[in-house]
């Protein structure tokens, strides 16, 4: 019997996502662990394997379209098995598919099962009560502008448009109704000085094909002549859509400045004896990076003032208990937010190698959208990025951001003397409903003197 | 207050242009020169060459005329009075630069320069003495000569082309390192006045600028012209013997009177001191340059053959020249980018834009069109009806984005397509453009109407 495949629900937060790349096409040989089809959800890339032996006989969903999880997507079974037509509905899945053999994922790979939907609420791991946080909408699809209401015009006047490469919709027509005749496009032609652009032939061609209105192009080339080139970049000006990654970077930032009320606080915490340390130990074999460090502190920092690790839906507020540390970290046209869990019950060793192997999952593009949910507090490191000072936007579902700038040497001065010392920038930012400002000083200068205490450090190694 | 407003380095067909325009544009202007004014191209390069090949296809036709019904007994050549005729020739132009460059009121400087910072020259005089000179521009353009790679005997019957220029006997045996653009037009050059010419190239094919098919018709020619084309692997074995140069092929052993060596040519830059001024340079020692001829350092610009990715002709040299200069003199000019080549072997061969090659480099998809030679009336009258025209297209608008034409005063030729591919012309425009009969350029609108199968002065496909 053929087994429908199903659109995988891989995280607790995921409701719909969308086939990148169908890797497996209708009449194609399917064995189990062969890899179906490559999704893009809110967070990552991830590949799904098959669990079912046979044919692919119906491809339901192309690439690129945005589906609920557990929609049916496909369907494996024997050569020449009938299928439905159309995909079933989600709710009623036709005919189940056996329950997965080994229900964990191979997170290491980035490789997931195709899950079974009866299987689908995965279990919550045990945690501390979080307050549910403000459902989103789902994003929509960017809008392309379209013309609002059909446009009256007629045969002739839509002809005359049309080898004059331009947009009709902004021409206001005389005739009955309103409709578009030609003396209006001619009139509209003459006013908007229609005659006097310059444009080369392949430049009018293209703009054709690429239906480019010409009047809203300015050209570059000699006296203003519009070129080939000018085309190409009116081209790109026409609006794409935001990955689905964008999009959901977009919406949480923008309901984080509209929801959170900000506050921030910068201080500099001389690293110089921090770095001497820290090359001490690379001399031992024992490499550690200044973000390591940070992160450290910062943990050791939110057990010492809980209400920083706190979250707050404006009637509520709730400690969040472990400190989920999640760690910013740029990838190809994005930033992904990996969660180091329970990161106080880690060694400062463990800490380091955790951060290292997430940092490296993520650049890959293989976390799991596990991996990058329910952080309690955020760390934004820049160090790298040769910046001075920034400020970072809070999480939606935390209390506060660590942002990390680059250590410099500068003058400061030390019991009265100036002297060259290497300080970094720290700049705390902190939802004000639960933190105030002696409390945001109180952290941030608790994870700076953590920076500068050399006998800390050599207890933690 | 710096000496000049702008200061040339050079007086080739880089630097001369450049002074002009300074000094038009109301700039005080220098030029520094240290051996003859006009440069490679006119003393050692272009003008020369085209000469000695004017007084080759003088002898040549004199001698393959007979199918014309045309027959000249006793025709001989003088080589001793075709290079005093070069000579006469280079000293009037060489006079025009002078007089060119005086009447615009740029001062001449005798001498070798060196940069002392980025506003600031030393020019080591003829007599001796150091002349220190500043200026809040200084324009680059001091050119290249041939290399001489080290594995070569230093003797002189090992010489690059500018000592060839000199001999006052044409070789009765001549063998060419190099089968590239200069090889190819001395081997024609000697071959058309009887010499035995063989050309050793290391490269699976002479030319390989050029597209295979075009290749291909010059291939031919030239051994219809007696001389013979070793391609696809080096010259070894070198040896300077009594009164011949011997080598090896391969197994095969080849040698000549004397060895023109033809292997490209390095940038002048290392007198320059360019560091001095901080001025960039690349590995092979060639100054990169931004759109307007601008190097790193803002008051210093390099135009011509020492600058990185140069086409390496005078034209473009000159082109480039005029644009620093404007661009030193504040104007927004740009350098341009469709620089037409011409080759003066037998058959000439003019190119531009791109080709084909470069197209599948690129992943551009073009669509081509041919004409050949054989199907005009006018190449038939002048008995010339190898080669052919061809235009590289973009398959959906028809511009054309690039041409070659191999075949009888394909040098000229070009001068139509360099300007359709500059000004974006489509095939539409050449096709319908009417071209006199019975003339060569004919071929140019015929291969336009190709690109739709509408020949029609050709067979129905």
């Amino acid at each position: 019997m053929a087994q429908a495949v199903i659109f995988p629900k891989l995280g607790q937060t995921m409701e719909e996502g969308a086939i990148v790349q169908w890797l497996k096409q209708e009449g194609d040989p399917v064995v189990k662990g062969d890899i179906l089809f490559e999704i893009e959800t809110d967070k990552a890339n991830l590949e799904v394997e098959s669990f079912f032996e046979g044919v692919l006989l119906k491809i339901y969903v192309r690439e690129g379209v945005t589906v609920p999880v557990n929609t049916v997507v496909g369907y494996i079974g024997a050569p020449g098995e009938k299928v439905p037509d159309q995909a079933p509905k989600p709710e009623a899945p036709a005919p189940a598919p056996k329950p997965v053999a080994s229900p964990s994922p191979t997170p290491a790979a980035a490789r997931v099962p195709v899950a079974e939907p009866a299987a689908a609420p995965a279990p919550v791991p045990a945690r501390a009560p979080v307050p549910a946080p403000p459902s989103h909408p789902a994003p929509q699809p960017a809008k392309v502008p379209v013309p609002a209401a059909r446009l009256v015009i007629s045969p002739r006047a839509k002809t005359l448009a049309q080898s004059a490469c331009i947009n009709p919709a902004r021409i206001t027509g005389t005739g009955p109704n309103g409709r578009i005749v030609e003396k209006d496009v001619r009139a509209y032609l003459a006013a908007s000085g229609y005659d006097a652009l310059r444009i080369t032939p392949a430049a009018k061609r293209l703009a054709a094909e690429k239906s480019i209105d010409i009047l809203t192009v300015r050209g570059s080339g000699d006296s203003g002549r519009i070129m080939v080139e000018d085309i190409e970049r009116a081209i790109r000006r026409k609006p794409v859509a935001l990955s689905r990654m964008r999009q959901v970077i977009a919406r949480r930032l923008v309901e984080s400045k509209q929801t959170i009320p900000h506050f921030y606080v910068t201080v500099k915490a001389d690293i110089t004896d921090l770095m001497v340390f820290r090359s001490d130990l690379k001399a031992r074999g024992l490499n550690y990076s200044v973000n390591d460090f940070v992160l450290e502190a910062v943990v050791l920092s939110l057990e010492e003032i809980p209400i920083v690790n706190s979250v707050t839906d404006g009637q509520t507020v709730s400690w969040r208990g472990d400190v989920d540390l999640g760690m910013a970290v740029s990838v190809d046209n994005g930033l992904v937010v990996p969660v180091i869990r329970a990161a106080q019950t880690l060694t400062f060793s463990e800490l380091s190698a955790q951060a290292k192997a997430l940092a490296e999952k993520a650049r890959a593009g293989r976390l799991t959208p596990d991996e990058m949910t329910g952080s309690s507090f955020s760390v934004s490191n820049m160090g790298m990025l040769n910046v001075d000072q920034f400020t970072a936007i809070i999480n939606p579902g935390e209390a506060g951001i660590l942002a990390v700038s680059s250590g410099r040497q500068e003058p400061a001065v030390v019991n009265g003397e100036v002297r060259i010392r290497s300080r970094m920038a720290i700049t705390l930012s902190v939802d004000h409903r639960i933190v105030d400002g002696a409390v945001g000083a109180q952290f941030a200068n608790a994870v700076r003197s953590k920076l500068e205490n050399i006998e800390l450090w050599k207890s933690l190694v | 207050m710096q000496d000049f407003d702008i200061i040339v380095i050079g007086a080739g067909p880089g630097g001369y242009p450049a002074a002009i325009r300074a000094a038009q544009l109301g700039k005080k202007t220098a030029i520094i020169e240290k051996e003859a004014l006009g440069g490679t191209c006119l003393n050692w390069g272009c003008i020369p060459t085209k000469t000695l090949i004017a007084s080759a296809e003088r002898y040549h036709h004199a001698t393959q005329s007979a199918t014309f019904g045309v027959t000249a007994k006793g025709v001989t050549f003088d080589y001793a009075a075709m290079t005093a005729r070069k000579a006469e020739i280079v000293d009037k132009l060489s006079g025009g630069v002078r007089m060119l460059l005086q009447s615009n009121g740029v001062e001449l400087i005798n001498g070798t320069a060196r940069f002392e910072g980025p506003n600031r020259l030393s020019v080591l005089q003829p007599d001796g003495t150091t002349r220190w000179l500043s200026a809040v521009s200084i324009i680059i353009a001091a050119g290249s000569d041939s290399a001489m790679p080290a594995f070569l005997p230093k003797d002189k019957r090992v010489m690059d082309s500018r000592a060839f220029l000199d001999l006052t006997e044409l070789p009765k045996k001549l063998l060419i390192l190099g089968g590239g653009v200069i090889g190819c037009e001395f081997a024609c050059m000697a071959a058309a006045l009887g010499a035995d010419v063989t050309v050793v190239e290391m490269l699976e094919d002479i030319v390989t600028v050029l597209d295979r098919d075009v290749r291909r018709v010059l291939r031919k020619r030239m051994e219809t012209l007696g001389i013979t084309l070793l391609t696809g692997a080096p010259l070894t074995d070198i040896a300077v013997k009594k009164n011949k140069v011997t080598g090896t092929f391969k197994d095969q052993r080849v040698e000549g009177d004397v060895l023109l060596v033809a292997v490209g040519r390095k940038p002048n830059t290392a007198l320059l001191d360019l560091a001095r001024a901080g001025i960039k340079t690349d590995e092979r020692g060639t100054i990169p340059v931004n759109a307007q001829g601008r190097t790193n350092v803002a008051s210093v610009f390099a135009v011509g053959d020492l600058v990185t990715g140069s086409i390496q002709l005078a034209h473009a040299a000159t082109q480039q020249g005029v644009t620093a200069a404007e661009a030193a003199a504040g104007l927004k000019s740009k350098v341009e980018r469709i620089c037409p080549a011409c080759i003066f072997t037998s058959p000439e061969i003019g190119l531009a834009g791109l080709t084909e090659n470069m197209a599948r480099q690129r992943g551009i998809a073009v669509k081509t069109a041919v004409f050949p030679f054989s199907a005009l009336g006018k190449a038939m009258t002048a008995g010339e009806t190898d080669g052919f025209v061809k235009w590289v297209c973009d398959p959906v608008t028809g511009q054309v984005l690039g041409a070659q034409a191999v075949g009888c005063h394909a040098t000229e030729l070009i001068a139509e397509a360099a300007l359709a591919i500059r000004n974006e012309l489509t095939v539409h425009e050449i096709g319908n453009t009417i071209h006199c009969h019975p003339t060569l350029s004919e071929a140019w609108m015929e291969a336009a109407h190709a690109f739709h199968d509408a020949c029609i002065h050709l067979p129905k496909r």
